[in-house]
């Protein structure tokens, strides 16, 4: 049924609950960048982030009946995946010249 | 419909919660990519085909693979400090206050009427006298919801192949950016370099 041609029917008043959940994986996110002191877990709350914000695209999209959401949706996949990759390089590198993997001794921009 | 985004929504938000509380970083990475599976399932639920193919292979496919990659390649300890302390408590005040104006925001903040949005702020006096105000947000009638074909790869890549021709490329860019600078990034550094 889900994949077949017809768009099945879908009541307004999912709408909420997509924005709520949008919103709450957003802050799952932020209290995920504020609290955790391994990089790589908060590159993985800001995934988690950009994921929320895109549920919400698309929820708007879906409602709007309009494909633009979904575009945007798309636009911010390609930008995470640039921005892991950086992401990742750079903790690799900090990695090889010995630092801790902690955020709060990451604190000045030099070797 | 909405039971099963209701249970589907309940299961993303505690994959990101074990994201979050997870002391080994691995089990982070599998909660993100249980949480990604669910959203890739909201998806699919609101038509969004291309967008569903997309997350799996983008998201759970390769970067998730990339984050457990270089996981294993690290082998990161576990934190060795409480998570629960001042910060978290931090955390949890900013928590609650997003959630909360995003909420506020979504269902009183913005109402829709005939072909456009009208933005309101929360708490302001509304005129409801006015028969395009609605209570709820987002009152949609169902034939302006179920009417449309908008999310299946014709109609996506037709728009993002035309309209959206000039982002497109631009992402290209973006991309080779992003390639020569992660291999720019994790060069051997020379011992010299570092010492000076």
């Amino acid at each position: 049924m889900i994949l077949s041609a017809d768009p099945f029917l879908l009541a307004p008043d999912a709408f909420p609950p997509l924005l709520g959940l949008s919103a709450l994986l957003f802050s799952i996110g932020v209290a995920g960048v504020l609290v955790r002191r391994n990089p790589l877990v908060v590159f993985m709350s800001i995934e988690l982030m950009l994921n929320a914000v895109n549920l919400a695209f698309i929820s708007f999209g879906r409602f709007l009946n309009s494909e633009e959401g979904q575009i945007f949706a798309f636009m911010v996949i390609v930008v995470a995946a640039a921005e892991v990759v950086v992401g990742l390089a750079l903790i690799t590198q900090i990695f090889r010249i010995g630092r801790r993997l902690d955020v709060d001794d990451l604190n000045e921009m030099k070797l | 419909m909405t039971a099963l985004i209701i249970v589907v929504g309940i299961l993303a938000v505690v994959g990101a919660v074990g994201v979050v509380l997870s002391t080994q970083p691995l089990y982070s990475a599998l909660s993100l990519v249980f949480s990604i599976g669910m959203l890739a399932i909201l998806y699919l639920i609101l038509n969004a085909q291309l967008l569903f193919a997309v997350q799996l292979i983008v998201y759970a496919g390769a970067v998730m693979v990339l984050f457990v990659f270089i996981i294993a390649l690290l082998n990161p300890k576990a934190e060795d400090r409480p998570i629960l302390d001042v910060r978290a408590v931090v955390a949890f005040v900013a928590v609650i206050t997003i959630t909360a104006a995003l909420f506020a925001t979504a269902h009183n903040g913005i109402t829709y009427s005939g072909s456009n949005f009208r933005g309101a702020v929360v708490g302001a006096s509304h005129n409801d006298q006015d028969p395009a105000y609605t209570k709820h947000a987002f009152d949609f009638k169902p034939a302006d919801v179920n009417s449309g074909q908008a999310g299946n790869v014709q109609t996506v890549g037709g728009q993002l192949f035309t309209v959206f021709l000039l982002p497109f490329e631009i992402t290209s860019l973006l991309l080779l950016v992003a390639a020569i600078g992660a291999v720019y990034l994790t060069r051997r550094v020379p011992k010299t370099e570092v010492d000076t």
